[in-house]
C-alpha cells in the first residue's frame, strides 16, 4: 500500500465491521478453542466451520485492505492462523501404519538407498576386518586403538563360558542396551547432516572398536565365547548400526549435491524417506537389545545359539531384501 | 517491487490465497522454553528414580527401567508433546510457542522426527552452540534441526481484538475542532500513528517527542499548516479524529 492509497475511514466503519462479523468470530473460535475435537465433531459443525473459515478469510482480507486498525488485524491474523491449521491438520500415527512401515515400507527404502547402504556397509566393515587382522599381527596396535583397562575388562568378561545370569541382571541390561545403541545409532544418523562426516566418523569408530575388542578376546583364548554371544543378536545390532549410517550418508549426500534445490530443500525432500530408515534401525535395535540381554547371555548351548543366530541372519536378509516387493 | 522489511515474520499463504503473519520466537523465549523442558525431563527422572530406586538396591532391574525412561526422554519427549499438542511441548506452551513446517501448515510425525534428531547435532560440540550459531545466521531463526525438517517455531498470536488505543486525557470539543474533521491520512500511517500510540507511556516524554516530532510537522504541514503544542499530543488527537471522529 503506497501513499496513493489516501482515503478517509468514517467514523465506526470499523466498528460496524466488528459488530456485523463479531459473532462468526466468536462461533469459530468456540470450535477452535478444543482443536483436538474438530475432527469428531458432527458433520453439520465440520461444514459450518469450513463456512466460518472461508468467511474469516475474506473477513481478514477486507479489514487488511481498508486499513482497519492493527489490533483487529492482528487478532484476525491469530484466528485465521489457528483456523487454518486446525483444518490442515496433519495425520495421526497408528499403529498399522507402523506395522506396515516395519514390514513394506522400511525394506523398499532400504534397497532404494542402497548406494549409501553400501558405502555404510564399507566404512564399518573395512575398519573392522582390518582391527581383526591388526590385532592379531602386531602387538600394541589394540592397546592404541581400545584403552588397556577396557580390553582387560572384555577378556575378564568372556572368560568364563556364558551360563546365564539373574532375571533382574538382564532387566538392567535390556535397559542399558536400550539407552546405549538406539542412543549412537540415532547420533550416528544426525551427525550425517554435518555433510556425512560425523556418520563416517561414527561407522568407522564402531568397526574399528568391535573388530579390536573381539580379536582382543579372541587373542586371550575366548574367542569361542565372545562369538557365541555376538551371533543371536548381530543380525539385528550390526545391521541396524550400517543403516543408521546409510541414513546418515544419504542426509550428507543430499547436501552436497543438492541438485537445483537449496541444500536444506535437497535434505528435506529426502526426509520422509531418512526417517523410515532411522526408525526402521532403531526397531532392530530394540529388537536387538532383548535378545542380547536374556539370549546371548544364558546358558544355552552353544550349537543352538549358532543354529538360531544364523536364522536371525537369514530372516533379516530376507526381511530387508524381499519385504514390499510385489 | 514490493520491498520486504526485515522483520521477525513469517508471511503464510494459506490455499485460500488469504496470507496470514506468524511472528517468529527468537532465541531467547526457545531457550527459556527449553529450559522448561529440560527440568521437566530431569524431574521426571529423579521422580522415577525415587519411587523404583529404593528398596530394590542390588537388583538392576529398576536401573535398566530408568535407562530405558532416560532413553525415551531424551529422544521421545519432543516428538511426543509436538504430535499430541499440534507443535507445542510443555515449555513451548508456558512461553505461548507452537512449531509449524515453513508454509504454516502443523508439523507432522516425519517433520517433529526430523528436527528432533537433529538436536545431537545442532547440540554439539556443547549446550547447543552450533545450533545457536545457525539460528544466529538465518532470518527465521531456526536452527540447523528446523531447517533441515523446514520447520519454524512461531510464537501463537493472543493480541484481543476490543483492545483500542485510548487517547489520555480524552480529548477535549475544542481540540478536535482544531482539526479537519476528516484528516487525510493512508493506511500505512494510520497504523503507523497506531504503533507509535501503543508505545506511549513505555517510552521517556523526550523520547516520544522526540519520535512524534518525526511524522508531526509532516502531517500539520498536509492539514493545511496547523499549529499544536505537543507533538505527541497531536498525533494522539490526529488519531482519535481519523477513526472515532
Amino acid at each position: 500500500m503506497g501513499p496513493t492509497s489516501l482515503h478517509r475511514r468514517p467514523a465506526g466503519r470499523q466498528d460496524a465491521f466488528v459488530a456485523a462479523r463479531e459473532a462468526d468470530w466468536k462461533a469459530l473460535d468456540a470450535l477452535l478453542t478444543d482443536d483436538r475435537a474438530l475432527h469428531r465433531q458432527p458433520r453439520a459443525e465440520l461444514a459450518r466451520f469450513g463456512a466460518l473459515y472461508r468467511a474469516l478469510c475474506a473477513d481478514l482480507m477486507r479489514a487488511r485492505s481498508a486499513g482497519m486498525s492493527a489490533d483487529l488485524v492482528g487478532w484476525l491474523d491469530g484466528l485465521t492462523a489457528r483456523a487454518h491449521d486446525a483444518l490442515y491438520g496433519s495425520r495421526r500415527v497408528r499403529v498399522v501404519d507402523l506395522a506396515d512401515h516395519l514390514l513394506r515400507a522400511f525394506p523398499r527404502a532400504l534397497r532404494r538407498q542402497r548406494r549409501a547402504l553400501a558405502w555404510a556397509a564399507a566404512l564399518f566393515l573395512v575398519p573392522l576386518v582390518v582391527s581383526v587382522v591388526a590385532t592379531l599381527v602386531w602387538d600394541g596396535f589394540a592397546q592404541r586403538m581400545v584403552s588397556p583397562l577396557v580390553l582387560e575388562q572384555m577378556a575378564q568378561s568372556y572368560a568364563d563360558p556364558l551360563d546365564g545370569r539373574a532375571a533382574g541382571t538382564n532387566a538392567g541390561m535390556t535397559g542399558f542396551y536400550v539407552h546405549n545403541n538406539v542412543g549412537i545409532a540415532f547420533r550416528c544418523f544426525a551427525t550425517g547432516l554435518l555433510f556425512g562426516l560425523g556418520s563416517v566418523f561414527f561407522l568407522v569408530y564402531n568397526g574399528v572398536v568391535m573388530g579390536t575388542v573381539v580379536a582382543w578376546v579372541a587373542l586371550a583364548g575366548h574367542g569361542r565365547n565372545i562369538l557365541t554371544f555376538i551371533c543371536g543378536h548381530g543380525a539385528f545390532e550390526l545391521t541396524a548400526i550400517v543403516i543408521a549410517g546409510a541414513a546418515g550418508l544419504s542426509m550428507g549426500d543430499a547436501l552436497l549435491r543438492p541438485g537445483d534445490r537449496g541444500r536444506f530443500a535437497s535434505v528435506r525432500a529426502r526426509g520422509p524417506e531418512l526417517v523410515r530408515l532411522v526408525a526402521g534401525a532403531a526397531a532392530m535395535l530394540l529388537v536387538a537389545a532383548v535378545i542380547e540381554a536374556w539370549w546371548s547371555p544364558s546358558a544355552i548351548p552353544a550349537p543352538v545359539k549358532w543354529a538360531v543366530g544364523a536364522a536371525f541372519a537369514l530372516g533379516v536378509g530376507l526381511w530387508l531384501a524381499l519385504g514390499g516387493r510385489r | 517491487m514490493e520491498v520486504t522489511p526485515i522483520d521477525t515474520v513469517a508471511t503464510i499463504e494459506a490455499p485460500e490465497h488469504v496470507r496470514f503473519d506468524h511472528r517468529l520466537a527468537g532465541p531467547a523465549q526457545r531457550g527459556a522454553a527449553f529450559l522448561v523442558d529440560a527440568l521437566i525431563r530431569v524431574a521426571v527422572v529423579l521422580l522415577l528414580w525415587r519411587l523404583i530406586g529404593t528398596g530394590l538396591v542390588g537388583d538392576d532391574a529398576p536401573v535398566g527401567v530408568l535407562l530405558v525412561a532416560a532413553f525415551l526422554l531424551e529422544w521421545g519427549y519432543f516428538v511426543a508433546f509436538e504430535m499430541l499438542w499440534s507443535g507445542r511441548s510443555p515449555g513451548k506452551r508456558v512461553f505461548g510457542l507452537r512449531v509449524v513446517k515453513q508454509d504454516g501448515r502443523p508439523i507432522g510425525f516425519v517433520d517433529s522426527v526430523l528436527r528432533n534428531l537433529l538436536r545431537a547435532v545442532d547440540y554439539l560440540p556443547a549446550f547447543y552452540a552450533l545450533g545457536a550459531l545457525a539460528s544466529a545466521l538465518d532470518p527465521q531463526f531456526r536452527r540447523l534441526g528446523d531447517q533441515a525438517a523446514g520447520t519454524l517455531v512461531v510464537r501463537v498470536s493472543r493480541a484481543r481484538s476490543d483492545d483500542r488505543v485510548a487517547v489520555e486525557p480524552p480529548p477535549t470539543a475544542a481540540e478536535l475542532a482544531a482539526l479537519p474533521p476528516r484528516p487525510a491520512l493512508s493506511a500505512d500511517e494510520l497504523r503507523a500513528l497506531e504503533d507509535y500510540l501503543r508505545r506511549v507511556g513505555t517510552l521517556s516524554p523526550a523520547r516520544e517527542d522526540e519520535l512524534a516530532d518525526l511524522i508531526a510537522p509532516a502531517l500539520a504541514a498536509r492539514m493545511g499548516g496547523l499549529t499544536y503544542g505537543s507533538a505527541s499530543r497531536f498525533l494522539a488527537l490526529l488519531y482519535h479524529r481519523a477513526t472515532v471522529g
